[in-house]
Protein backbone atom coordinates (compact mmCIF):
# COMPACT_ATOMS: atom_id res chain seq x y z
CA UNK A 1 0.00 0.00 0.00
CA UNK A 2 1.23 3.48 -0.35
CA UNK A 3 1.41 5.83 1.74
CA UNK A 4 -1.36 7.59 3.45
CA UNK A 5 -2.45 10.83 1.49
CA UNK A 6 -1.61 13.91 3.39
CA UNK A 7 -5.29 14.97 4.86
CA UNK A 8 -4.75 18.47 3.72
CA UNK A 9 -5.57 16.59 -0.07
CA UNK A 10 -9.12 18.17 -1.59
CA UNK A 11 -9.18 14.84 -3.14
CA UNK A 12 -7.27 11.55 -2.01
CA UNK A 13 -7.64 8.77 -3.78
CA UNK A 14 -6.69 4.72 -2.29
CA UNK A 15 -6.05 1.70 -3.43
CA UNK A 16 -8.73 1.92 -6.30
CA UNK A 17 -10.06 -1.05 -8.16
CA UNK A 18 -12.38 -1.12 -10.79
CA UNK A 19 -13.57 -2.43 -14.29
CA UNK A 20 -16.16 -3.42 -16.46
CA UNK A 21 -18.40 -6.82 -15.82
CA UNK A 22 -15.45 -9.48 -15.07
CA UNK A 23 -12.74 -6.87 -16.64
CA UNK A 24 -10.76 -5.27 -13.75
CA UNK A 25 -8.92 -2.31 -15.15
CA UNK A 26 -7.72 -0.02 -12.13
CA UNK A 27 -6.11 -2.43 -10.16
CA UNK A 28 -4.92 0.18 -6.87
CA UNK A 29 -4.96 3.35 -7.69
CA UNK A 30 -3.64 6.07 -5.64
CA UNK A 31 -3.44 9.93 -6.07
CA UNK A 32 -4.25 13.14 -4.34
CA UNK A 33 -5.31 16.56 -5.74
CA UNK A 34 -3.29 20.06 -3.43
CA UNK A 35 -5.95 22.34 -3.35
CA UNK A 36 -5.77 24.79 -5.21
CA UNK A 37 -3.39 23.09 -7.72
CA UNK A 38 -3.60 21.89 -10.77
CA UNK A 39 -2.98 17.79 -11.16
CA UNK A 40 -2.59 16.43 -14.55
CA UNK A 41 -2.77 12.05 -14.71
CA UNK A 42 -0.89 11.13 -18.05
CA UNK A 43 -0.66 7.32 -19.56
CA UNK A 44 -0.87 6.02 -22.94
CA UNK A 45 -4.51 5.01 -25.01
CA UNK A 46 -6.14 2.10 -22.71
CA UNK A 47 -4.07 2.89 -19.62
CA UNK A 48 -7.69 3.45 -17.61
CA UNK A 49 -7.65 7.14 -17.39
CA UNK A 50 -11.12 7.97 -18.06
CA UNK A 51 -12.14 4.65 -16.11
CA UNK A 52 -10.31 5.93 -13.65
CA UNK A 53 -12.30 9.84 -13.47
CA UNK A 54 -15.35 7.50 -13.80
CA UNK A 55 -14.91 5.49 -10.77
CA UNK A 56 -13.69 8.20 -8.94
CA UNK A 57 -16.95 10.02 -10.05
CA UNK A 58 -18.83 7.24 -8.91
CA UNK A 59 -20.09 6.39 -12.55
CA UNK A 60 -18.50 2.92 -12.07
CA UNK A 61 -18.80 1.56 -8.47
CA UNK A 62 -15.20 0.88 -6.63
CA UNK A 63 -14.35 -2.46 -5.89
CA UNK A 64 -11.88 -1.84 -3.68
CA UNK A 65 -10.37 1.22 -2.31
CA UNK A 66 -11.31 4.51 -1.29
CA UNK A 67 -12.14 8.19 -3.00
CA UNK A 68 -12.20 10.80 0.48
CA UNK A 69 -13.35 13.96 -0.69
CA UNK A 70 -12.96 16.85 1.64
CA UNK A 71 -11.60 14.37 4.45
CA UNK A 72 -15.24 13.07 4.06
CA UNK A 73 -15.47 9.02 2.26
CA UNK A 74 -17.37 9.36 -0.28
CA UNK A 75 -16.43 6.20 -2.26
CA UNK A 76 -20.22 5.02 -2.13
CA UNK A 77 -22.23 8.11 -3.25
CA UNK A 78 -23.63 8.27 -6.44
CA UNK A 79 -22.31 10.61 -8.85
CA UNK A 80 -25.24 12.78 -8.73
CA UNK A 81 -24.32 12.92 -5.00
CA UNK A 82 -20.52 14.12 -5.47
CA UNK A 83 -21.46 17.12 -7.94
CA UNK A 84 -23.62 18.33 -5.32
CA UNK A 85 -20.56 17.93 -3.13
CA UNK A 86 -18.55 20.22 -5.60
CA UNK A 87 -16.70 17.00 -7.20
CA UNK A 88 -17.99 18.18 -11.05
CA UNK A 89 -16.28 16.36 -13.88
CA UNK A 90 -16.14 17.50 -17.27
CA UNK A 91 -16.28 13.83 -19.53
CA UNK A 92 -14.58 12.46 -22.46
CA UNK A 93 -16.28 12.97 -25.46
CA UNK A 94 -18.12 16.24 -24.40
CA UNK A 95 -21.52 13.94 -23.12
CA UNK A 96 -24.28 16.97 -24.10
CA UNK A 97 -27.48 17.23 -23.89
CA UNK A 98 -27.58 17.03 -27.36
CA UNK A 99 -30.99 17.76 -27.74
CA UNK A 100 -31.36 20.82 -25.37
CA UNK A 101 -30.55 24.24 -26.52
CA UNK A 102 -26.66 26.36 -25.14
CA UNK A 103 -28.89 27.87 -22.60
CA UNK A 104 -31.03 24.52 -21.52
CA UNK A 105 -27.13 22.95 -20.69
CA UNK A 106 -26.09 25.37 -19.05
CA UNK A 107 -29.39 25.39 -17.00
CA UNK A 108 -29.06 21.70 -16.47
CA UNK A 109 -25.23 22.38 -15.29
CA UNK A 110 -26.76 24.65 -12.39
CA UNK A 111 -28.60 22.01 -10.88
CA UNK A 112 -27.87 21.48 -7.44
CA UNK A 113 -28.73 24.00 -4.65
CA UNK A 114 -25.14 25.89 -4.31
CA UNK A 115 -24.95 26.23 -8.19
CA UNK A 116 -28.82 27.67 -8.75
CA UNK A 117 -28.37 30.47 -6.24
CA UNK A 118 -26.08 31.89 -8.01
CA UNK A 119 -27.42 31.00 -11.37
CA UNK A 120 -27.17 34.73 -13.07
CA UNK A 121 -23.92 35.46 -12.08
CA UNK A 122 -22.48 32.11 -13.64
CA UNK A 123 -24.45 32.83 -16.61
CA UNK A 124 -22.73 35.74 -17.27
CA UNK A 125 -19.59 34.54 -16.39
CA UNK A 126 -19.48 31.89 -18.76
CA UNK A 127 -21.04 34.16 -21.45
CA UNK A 128 -17.53 36.36 -20.63
CA UNK A 129 -15.72 33.51 -21.14
CA UNK A 130 -17.11 31.93 -24.14
CA UNK A 131 -18.66 34.68 -26.04
CA UNK A 132 -19.48 32.25 -28.69
CA UNK A 133 -21.52 30.46 -26.69
CA UNK A 134 -24.14 33.48 -25.89
CA UNK A 135 -24.09 34.06 -29.86
CA UNK A 136 -25.16 30.40 -29.84
CA UNK A 137 -27.52 30.43 -26.87
CA UNK A 138 -30.97 28.89 -28.27
CA UNK A 139 -29.29 26.14 -30.97
CA UNK A 140 -29.70 22.78 -30.19
CA UNK A 141 -26.33 21.16 -28.85
CA UNK A 142 -26.16 18.62 -31.49
CA UNK A 143 -25.33 21.36 -34.39
CA UNK A 144 -22.62 23.24 -32.80
CA UNK A 145 -19.31 22.41 -34.04
CA UNK A 146 -16.88 20.50 -32.32
CA UNK A 147 -14.81 23.12 -30.65
CA UNK A 148 -18.01 25.27 -29.50
CA UNK A 149 -19.27 21.97 -28.37
CA UNK A 150 -16.40 21.24 -26.40
CA UNK A 151 -16.63 25.00 -24.88
CA UNK A 152 -20.08 24.10 -23.83
CA UNK A 153 -18.88 21.25 -21.83
CA UNK A 154 -16.35 23.34 -20.07
CA UNK A 155 -18.85 26.07 -19.57
CA UNK A 156 -21.69 23.40 -18.39
CA UNK A 157 -19.23 22.34 -15.78
CA UNK A 158 -18.25 25.61 -14.23
CA UNK A 159 -22.17 26.08 -13.92
CA UNK A 160 -21.71 23.51 -11.26
CA UNK A 161 -19.63 25.68 -9.33
CA UNK A 162 -17.22 23.02 -9.01
CA UNK A 163 -14.98 22.70 -5.92
CA UNK A 164 -13.06 20.08 -8.16
CA UNK A 165 -12.95 20.46 -11.58
CA UNK A 166 -12.07 17.50 -13.79
CA UNK A 167 -11.27 17.67 -17.16
CA UNK A 168 -11.07 14.33 -19.47
CA UNK A 169 -9.47 15.22 -22.85
CA UNK A 170 -11.06 18.38 -22.95
CA UNK A 171 -8.50 19.18 -26.36
CA UNK A 172 -9.55 16.33 -28.49
CA UNK A 173 -10.43 17.06 -31.52
CA UNK A 174 -10.17 20.95 -31.16
CA UNK A 175 -7.54 23.14 -33.39
CA UNK A 176 -4.39 23.67 -32.52
CA UNK A 177 -5.90 27.70 -32.36
CA UNK A 178 -8.71 26.51 -29.95
CA UNK A 179 -6.53 24.14 -27.93
CA UNK A 180 -4.53 27.22 -27.08
CA UNK A 181 -7.66 29.28 -25.79
CA UNK A 182 -8.89 26.36 -23.73
CA UNK A 183 -5.50 26.26 -21.45
CA UNK A 184 -5.18 29.80 -21.46
CA UNK A 185 -9.17 29.50 -19.32
CA UNK A 186 -7.28 26.69 -17.09
CA UNK A 187 -5.04 29.07 -16.47
CA UNK A 188 -6.74 31.33 -15.63
CA UNK A 189 -9.06 29.17 -13.65
CA UNK A 190 -5.92 27.95 -11.54
CA UNK A 191 -4.88 31.60 -11.03
CA UNK A 192 -8.27 32.03 -9.52
CA UNK A 193 -7.27 28.98 -6.78
CA UNK A 194 -9.45 26.31 -8.39
CA UNK A 195 -8.25 22.75 -7.61
CA UNK A 196 -8.31 20.57 -11.04
CA UNK A 197 -7.57 17.29 -12.41
CA UNK A 198 -6.52 16.98 -15.43
CA UNK A 199 -6.45 14.43 -18.02
CA UNK A 200 -5.20 15.36 -21.60
CA UNK A 201 -3.75 13.93 -25.44
CA UNK A 202 -0.88 16.88 -25.49
CA UNK A 203 1.37 15.36 -22.75
CA UNK A 204 3.43 18.60 -23.53
CA UNK A 205 0.68 20.84 -22.70
CA UNK A 206 -0.71 19.39 -19.92
CA UNK A 207 3.13 19.00 -18.07
CA UNK A 208 3.42 22.58 -18.77
CA UNK A 209 0.35 24.06 -16.39
CA UNK A 210 0.35 21.25 -14.50
CA UNK A 211 2.03 21.48 -10.79
CA UNK A 212 1.89 17.41 -10.11
CA UNK A 213 1.61 14.57 -12.47
CA UNK A 214 1.03 11.11 -12.46
CA UNK A 215 1.57 8.54 -14.65
CA UNK A 216 -0.99 5.54 -14.86
CA UNK A 217 0.06 2.79 -16.44
CA UNK A 218 -1.97 -0.93 -16.62
CA UNK A 219 -4.57 0.51 -13.83
CA UNK A 220 -1.81 1.68 -11.06
CA UNK A 221 0.25 4.95 -10.65
CA UNK A 222 3.67 4.35 -12.25
CA UNK A 223 5.57 7.82 -11.72
CA UNK A 224 4.71 10.19 -9.83
CA UNK A 225 6.14 13.70 -8.88
CA UNK A 226 6.29 17.66 -9.30
CA UNK A 227 5.48 18.37 -12.96
CA UNK A 228 8.46 19.82 -13.71
CA UNK A 229 10.61 17.04 -12.52
CA UNK A 230 8.63 14.64 -14.18
CA UNK A 231 8.87 16.42 -17.85
CA UNK A 232 12.71 15.83 -17.00
CA UNK A 233 12.03 12.13 -16.49
CA UNK A 234 14.14 10.04 -19.42
CA UNK A 235 10.67 7.76 -19.43
CA UNK A 236 8.29 10.25 -19.65
CA UNK A 237 10.73 12.16 -22.72
CA UNK A 238 10.60 8.81 -24.30
CA UNK A 239 7.11 7.54 -23.98
CA UNK A 240 5.11 10.12 -23.95
CA UNK A 241 7.01 13.68 -25.35
CA UNK A 242 8.33 11.59 -28.02
CA UNK A 243 11.73 12.80 -27.15
CA UNK B 1 -72.53 1.45 -46.55
CA UNK B 2 -73.80 4.58 -47.24
CA UNK B 3 -70.87 7.48 -47.86
CA UNK B 4 -72.99 10.29 -45.98
CA UNK B 5 -72.06 8.38 -42.88
CA UNK B 6 -68.26 8.87 -43.63
CA UNK B 7 -68.30 12.40 -42.42
CA UNK B 8 -69.68 11.72 -39.08
CA UNK B 9 -67.99 8.56 -38.41
CA UNK B 10 -64.79 10.37 -39.44
CA UNK B 11 -65.05 13.49 -37.19
CA UNK B 12 -66.48 10.56 -34.71
CA UNK B 13 -62.63 8.82 -34.80
CA UNK B 14 -60.82 11.64 -35.30
CA UNK B 15 -61.84 12.85 -31.89
CA UNK B 16 -61.46 9.59 -30.07
CA UNK B 17 -58.21 9.75 -32.20
CA UNK B 18 -57.55 12.63 -29.47
CA UNK B 19 -57.49 10.37 -27.03
CA UNK B 20 -55.68 6.93 -28.10
CA UNK B 21 -53.32 10.24 -28.78
CA UNK B 22 -52.70 10.47 -24.68
CA UNK B 23 -52.66 6.96 -24.25
CA UNK B 24 -49.74 6.47 -26.73
CA UNK B 25 -48.07 9.75 -25.74
CA UNK B 26 -47.83 8.10 -22.00
CA UNK B 27 -46.65 4.59 -23.58
CA UNK B 28 -43.81 6.87 -25.64
CA UNK B 29 -42.79 8.97 -23.11
CA UNK B 30 -42.08 6.38 -20.97
CA UNK B 31 -40.01 4.34 -23.61
CA UNK B 32 -37.92 7.89 -24.57
CA UNK B 33 -36.86 8.43 -21.35
CA UNK B 34 -35.85 5.14 -20.23
CA UNK B 35 -35.81 2.63 -23.06
CA UNK B 36 -38.44 0.60 -21.38
CA UNK B 37 -41.39 -0.99 -23.02
CA UNK B 38 -43.97 -0.81 -20.67
CA UNK B 39 -46.37 -3.97 -21.17
CA UNK B 40 -48.39 -2.83 -18.51
CA UNK B 41 -49.56 0.02 -20.34
CA UNK B 42 -52.93 -1.92 -21.16
CA UNK B 43 -54.22 -2.75 -17.75
CA UNK B 44 -52.95 0.85 -16.48
CA UNK B 45 -55.68 2.29 -19.07
CA UNK B 46 -57.95 -0.07 -17.45
CA UNK B 47 -57.39 0.77 -14.28
CA UNK B 48 -58.12 4.54 -15.43
CA UNK B 49 -61.67 3.30 -16.25
CA UNK B 50 -62.39 1.45 -13.37
CA UNK B 51 -60.94 4.59 -11.14
CA UNK B 52 -64.02 6.71 -12.54
CA UNK B 53 -66.10 4.03 -12.56
CA UNK B 54 -65.78 3.14 -8.58
CA UNK B 55 -65.69 6.81 -7.64
CA UNK B 56 -68.75 7.22 -9.71
CA UNK B 57 -70.81 4.62 -8.63
CA UNK B 58 -69.48 4.55 -4.94
CA UNK B 59 -69.28 7.46 -4.20
CA UNK B 60 -71.18 9.51 -6.80
CA UNK B 61 -68.12 11.38 -7.45
CA UNK B 62 -68.45 13.46 -11.28
CA UNK B 63 -66.75 11.66 -13.79
CA UNK B 64 -64.55 14.30 -14.98
CA UNK B 65 -63.46 14.65 -11.30
CA UNK B 66 -62.84 10.78 -11.36
CA UNK B 67 -60.50 11.75 -14.35
CA UNK B 68 -58.54 14.03 -12.30
CA UNK B 69 -58.42 11.31 -9.84
CA UNK B 70 -57.21 8.98 -12.23
CA UNK B 71 -54.09 11.12 -13.48
CA UNK B 72 -53.35 11.83 -9.78
CA UNK B 73 -53.36 8.07 -8.98
CA UNK B 74 -51.84 7.40 -12.12
CA UNK B 75 -48.92 9.65 -10.99
CA UNK B 76 -48.92 8.09 -8.08
CA UNK B 77 -48.91 3.94 -9.44
CA UNK B 78 -46.38 4.44 -11.88
CA UNK B 79 -43.84 5.69 -9.50
CA UNK B 80 -44.60 2.65 -7.51
CA UNK B 81 -44.29 0.06 -10.37
CA UNK B 82 -41.23 1.88 -11.42
CA UNK B 83 -39.77 1.00 -7.77
CA UNK B 84 -41.22 -2.10 -7.66
CA UNK B 85 -40.68 -3.59 -11.27
CA UNK B 86 -38.19 -1.74 -12.98
CA UNK B 87 -35.80 0.10 -11.07
CA UNK B 88 -33.73 -2.81 -10.35
CA UNK B 89 -33.72 -3.96 -13.75
CA UNK B 90 -33.34 -0.70 -15.40
CA UNK B 91 -29.88 -1.55 -16.30
CA UNK B 92 -30.66 -5.08 -18.18
CA UNK B 93 -30.97 -5.83 -21.48
CA UNK B 94 -34.41 -4.44 -22.84
CA UNK B 95 -36.32 -8.39 -22.39
CA UNK B 96 -35.96 -8.06 -19.06
CA UNK B 97 -37.39 -4.93 -18.08
CA UNK B 98 -39.90 -6.17 -20.86
CA UNK B 99 -40.78 -9.17 -18.80
CA UNK B 100 -40.88 -7.08 -15.52
CA UNK B 101 -43.63 -4.80 -16.76
CA UNK B 102 -45.47 -7.97 -18.51
CA UNK B 103 -45.82 -9.11 -14.96
CA UNK B 104 -46.84 -5.79 -13.97
CA UNK B 105 -49.43 -6.28 -16.69
CA UNK B 106 -50.56 -10.19 -15.42
CA UNK B 107 -50.99 -9.03 -11.82
CA UNK B 108 -52.90 -6.06 -12.33
CA UNK B 109 -55.63 -8.39 -15.08
CA UNK B 110 -55.21 -10.81 -12.37
CA UNK B 111 -56.26 -9.29 -9.18
CA UNK B 112 -58.61 -6.79 -11.57
CA UNK B 113 -60.69 -10.09 -12.44
CA UNK B 114 -61.11 -11.01 -9.03
CA UNK B 115 -62.10 -7.21 -7.92
CA UNK B 116 -63.85 -6.58 -10.86
CA UNK B 117 -65.47 -9.53 -12.81
CA UNK B 118 -64.80 -9.20 -15.98
CA UNK B 119 -68.38 -8.43 -17.11
CA UNK B 120 -68.92 -4.59 -18.82
CA UNK B 121 -69.29 -1.74 -17.19
CA UNK B 122 -70.31 1.58 -18.12
CA UNK B 123 -70.54 5.14 -16.52
CA UNK B 124 -73.24 6.62 -17.52
CA UNK B 125 -73.26 9.85 -18.47
CA UNK B 126 -74.85 12.53 -20.94
CA UNK B 127 -74.24 15.83 -21.52
CA UNK B 128 -75.92 16.36 -24.45
CA UNK B 129 -75.07 16.76 -28.39
CA UNK B 130 -74.32 19.27 -30.75
CA UNK B 131 -76.08 18.95 -34.40
CA UNK B 132 -74.80 20.21 -37.32
CA UNK B 133 -76.40 19.36 -41.02
CA UNK B 134 -75.91 15.47 -40.73
CA UNK B 135 -73.04 15.32 -38.14
CA UNK B 136 -73.63 14.45 -34.66
CA UNK B 137 -70.85 15.46 -31.86
CA UNK B 138 -71.95 13.67 -28.31
CA UNK B 139 -71.01 16.17 -25.63
CA UNK B 140 -68.84 13.52 -23.89
CA UNK B 141 -66.85 12.79 -26.87
CA UNK B 142 -66.38 17.11 -27.34
CA UNK B 143 -65.09 17.27 -23.22
CA UNK B 144 -63.07 14.52 -23.78
CA UNK B 145 -61.08 15.86 -26.59
CA UNK B 146 -60.53 19.04 -25.03
CA UNK B 147 -59.28 17.50 -22.17
CA UNK B 148 -56.95 15.23 -23.79
CA UNK B 149 -55.63 18.22 -25.49
CA UNK B 150 -54.93 19.99 -22.26
CA UNK B 151 -53.37 17.03 -20.86
CA UNK B 152 -51.13 17.18 -23.83
CA UNK B 153 -50.58 20.75 -23.47
CA UNK B 154 -49.50 20.32 -20.06
CA UNK B 155 -47.16 17.48 -20.77
CA UNK B 156 -45.37 20.09 -22.99
CA UNK B 157 -45.50 22.87 -20.29
CA UNK B 158 -43.81 20.44 -17.82
CA UNK B 159 -41.06 18.97 -20.37
CA UNK B 160 -39.90 22.28 -21.55
CA UNK B 161 -40.86 24.59 -19.53
CA UNK B 162 -40.25 24.17 -15.88
CA UNK B 163 -37.07 22.66 -14.25
CA UNK B 164 -37.96 19.55 -13.24
CA UNK B 165 -39.33 18.45 -16.69
CA UNK B 166 -35.96 19.86 -18.57
CA UNK B 167 -34.14 17.47 -16.14
CA UNK B 168 -36.06 14.76 -16.95
CA UNK B 169 -35.03 15.57 -20.49
CA UNK B 170 -32.14 15.51 -19.90
CA UNK B 171 -31.89 11.92 -18.43
CA UNK B 172 -33.78 10.96 -21.13
CA UNK B 173 -30.89 12.25 -23.84
CA UNK B 174 -27.89 11.06 -21.70
CA UNK B 175 -28.03 10.00 -18.05
CA UNK B 176 -24.61 9.76 -17.40
CA UNK B 177 -24.26 13.54 -17.91
CA UNK B 178 -27.27 14.30 -15.80
CA UNK B 179 -25.90 12.34 -13.00
CA UNK B 180 -22.68 14.31 -13.67
CA UNK B 181 -24.47 17.00 -13.21
CA UNK B 182 -25.71 16.59 -9.75
CA UNK B 183 -29.60 15.31 -11.13
CA UNK B 184 -30.61 12.27 -9.15
CA UNK B 185 -31.25 10.22 -12.33
CA UNK B 186 -33.46 7.43 -10.44
CA UNK B 187 -35.89 9.91 -9.26
CA UNK B 188 -36.33 11.23 -12.82
CA UNK B 189 -37.28 7.74 -13.65
CA UNK B 190 -39.44 7.20 -11.51
CA UNK B 191 -41.02 10.46 -12.12
CA UNK B 192 -41.39 9.98 -16.32
CA UNK B 193 -42.77 6.80 -15.25
CA UNK B 194 -45.54 8.21 -12.61
CA UNK B 195 -45.84 10.93 -15.44
CA UNK B 196 -46.29 8.07 -18.35
CA UNK B 197 -48.87 6.14 -16.26
CA UNK B 198 -50.97 8.50 -15.46
CA UNK B 199 -51.29 9.54 -18.91
CA UNK B 200 -52.47 5.89 -19.72
CA UNK B 201 -54.91 6.16 -16.81
CA UNK B 202 -56.09 9.55 -17.81
CA UNK B 203 -56.81 8.14 -21.38
CA UNK B 204 -58.67 5.15 -19.49
CA UNK B 205 -60.72 7.54 -17.78
CA UNK B 206 -61.60 9.29 -20.69
CA UNK B 207 -62.89 6.52 -22.55
CA UNK B 208 -64.99 5.13 -20.10
CA UNK B 209 -67.29 8.07 -20.06
CA UNK B 210 -67.33 7.18 -23.76
CA UNK B 211 -67.83 3.21 -24.16
CA UNK B 212 -68.54 0.35 -22.08
CA UNK B 213 -65.87 -2.05 -20.76
CA UNK B 214 -63.79 -4.63 -18.54
CA UNK B 215 -61.04 -5.30 -17.03
CA UNK B 216 -59.59 -6.48 -20.01
CA UNK B 217 -60.68 -3.29 -22.08
CA UNK B 218 -57.12 -2.30 -21.77
CA UNK B 219 -55.88 -4.70 -24.46
CA UNK B 220 -57.06 -3.29 -27.38
CA UNK B 221 -55.94 0.39 -26.35
CA UNK B 222 -52.36 -0.98 -25.52
CA UNK B 223 -52.32 -2.11 -29.08
CA UNK B 224 -53.44 0.99 -30.60
CA UNK B 225 -50.94 2.41 -28.64
CA UNK B 226 -47.61 0.49 -30.15
CA UNK B 227 -49.43 1.21 -33.67
CA UNK B 228 -49.62 4.93 -33.16
CA UNK B 229 -45.77 4.88 -31.22
CA UNK B 230 -44.96 3.29 -34.09
CA UNK B 231 -46.09 5.34 -36.54
CA UNK B 232 -45.49 8.48 -34.63
CA UNK B 233 -41.76 7.54 -33.89
CA UNK B 234 -40.52 5.57 -30.84
CA UNK B 235 -39.94 8.07 -27.90
CA UNK B 236 -42.03 11.05 -29.71
CA UNK B 237 -44.89 12.45 -27.71
CA UNK B 238 -45.61 14.97 -30.78
CA UNK B 239 -45.40 11.91 -33.18
CA UNK B 240 -47.78 9.88 -30.50
CA UNK B 241 -50.58 12.70 -31.01
CA UNK B 242 -50.25 12.99 -34.70
CA UNK B 243 -50.54 8.98 -34.92
CA UNK B 244 -53.16 8.76 -32.72
CA UNK B 245 -55.18 11.04 -34.59
CA UNK B 246 -54.34 9.44 -37.74
CA UNK B 247 -55.23 5.69 -36.35
CA UNK B 248 -58.81 7.59 -34.88
CA UNK B 249 -59.35 9.20 -38.24
CA UNK B 250 -58.60 5.74 -40.21
CA UNK B 251 -60.69 4.07 -37.73
CA UNK B 252 -63.61 6.24 -38.42
CA UNK B 253 -63.23 5.97 -42.12
CA UNK B 254 -62.61 2.00 -42.36
CA UNK B 255 -65.65 0.84 -40.04
CA UNK B 256 -68.18 2.59 -42.48
CA UNK B 257 -66.86 -0.13 -45.38
CA UNK B 258 -65.64 -2.88 -43.11
CA UNK B 259 -67.30 -4.51 -39.82
CA UNK B 260 -65.25 -3.35 -36.72
CA UNK B 261 -63.40 -6.93 -36.13
CA UNK B 262 -61.21 -6.19 -39.16
CA UNK B 263 -59.90 -2.75 -38.02
CA UNK B 264 -57.22 -4.07 -36.15
CA UNK B 265 -56.14 -5.97 -39.04
CA UNK B 266 -55.44 -2.65 -40.97
CA UNK B 267 -53.67 -1.32 -37.97
CA UNK B 268 -51.09 -4.54 -37.92
CA UNK B 269 -50.75 -3.97 -41.56
CA UNK B 270 -50.17 -0.20 -41.18
CA UNK B 271 -47.69 -1.38 -37.82
CA UNK B 272 -45.03 -3.78 -40.41
CA UNK B 273 -45.58 -1.05 -43.21
CA UNK B 274 -44.09 1.18 -41.01
CA UNK B 275 -41.24 -0.72 -39.05
CA UNK B 276 -39.93 -1.90 -42.57
CA UNK B 277 -40.53 1.34 -44.39
CA UNK B 278 -40.22 4.32 -41.68
CA UNK B 279 -38.66 2.91 -38.37
CA UNK B 280 -38.40 6.91 -37.29
CA UNK B 281 -41.92 7.58 -37.60
CA UNK B 282 -44.23 9.35 -40.07
CA UNK B 283 -42.59 12.50 -38.95
CA UNK B 284 -38.93 11.13 -38.81
CA UNK B 285 -36.05 12.76 -39.91
CA UNK B 286 -34.72 9.23 -41.51
CA UNK B 287 -36.81 6.45 -43.40
N1 LIG C 1 -17.48 0.28 -21.33
C1 LIG C 1 -16.41 -0.53 -21.36
N2 LIG C 1 -16.57 -1.86 -21.32
C2 LIG C 1 -15.49 -2.68 -21.35
N3 LIG C 1 -14.24 -2.27 -21.39
C3 LIG C 1 -14.00 -0.96 -21.42
C4 LIG C 1 -15.08 -0.01 -21.42
N4 LIG C 1 -14.55 1.22 -21.45
C5 LIG C 1 -13.21 1.06 -21.49
N5 LIG C 1 -12.88 -0.24 -21.46
C6 LIG C 1 -11.51 -0.79 -21.48
O1 LIG C 1 -10.85 -0.32 -20.33
C7 LIG C 1 -9.50 -0.02 -20.64
C8 LIG C 1 -9.19 1.36 -20.14
O2 LIG C 1 -9.97 2.28 -20.83
P1 LIG C 1 -10.00 3.83 -20.49
O3 LIG C 1 -11.06 4.43 -21.34
O4 LIG C 1 -10.10 4.00 -19.03
O5 LIG C 1 -8.57 4.30 -20.99
P2 LIG C 1 -7.97 5.74 -21.15
O6 LIG C 1 -6.71 5.77 -20.39
O7 LIG C 1 -8.99 6.76 -20.83
O8 LIG C 1 -7.66 5.76 -22.70
P3 LIG C 1 -7.76 6.95 -23.77
O9 LIG C 1 -6.50 7.72 -23.65
O10 LIG C 1 -7.84 6.24 -25.09
O11 LIG C 1 -8.98 7.75 -23.47
C9 LIG C 1 -9.36 -0.18 -22.14
O12 LIG C 1 -8.69 -1.40 -22.37
C10 LIG C 1 -10.76 -0.24 -22.65
O13 LIG C 1 -10.84 -1.10 -23.75
MG1 LIG D 1 -9.98 8.19 -21.86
Amino acid sequence: MSVAAPSAAALAVEGLQSGYGEVQILWGASLALAPGKLTTVLGSNGAGKTTLLRTVMGLLPAWKGTVRFDDRDVTRLSAHEKADLGMVLVPEGRQLFSTMSVVENLEMGATCRRARADRKRSFDQVFTLFPRLAERRGQLAATLSGGEQQMLAIARGLMAKPTILMFDEPSLGLSPLFTMNLFEIIRRLKREGLTMLLVEQNVQLALAVSDYAYVLSHGKVEIEGEAREVRQMEAVRKAYLGL
Amino acid sequence: MSLEALLPSAIDGLMLGFVYGLAAMGLTLIFGVMKVINLSHGPVIALGMFAVFLLFSSFGINPYVGVLAAAAIGLLFGTVIYFVAVDRVINAPELTTLLATFSVNLMIIGVGTVLFTTSPRSVDIDLGALRGSGVTILGTHAVAVVIAVLAAAALYGFLFRTRVGKQVRAVANNRAAAELMGIDSRRMLALAFGIGTALAMTSGALLSTLFAFTILSGGTYELKSFVIVVLGGLGNPTGALVGGLVIGLLEGVLTVFIPVAWVPVFEYLIFLVMLQLRPAGLLGSRA
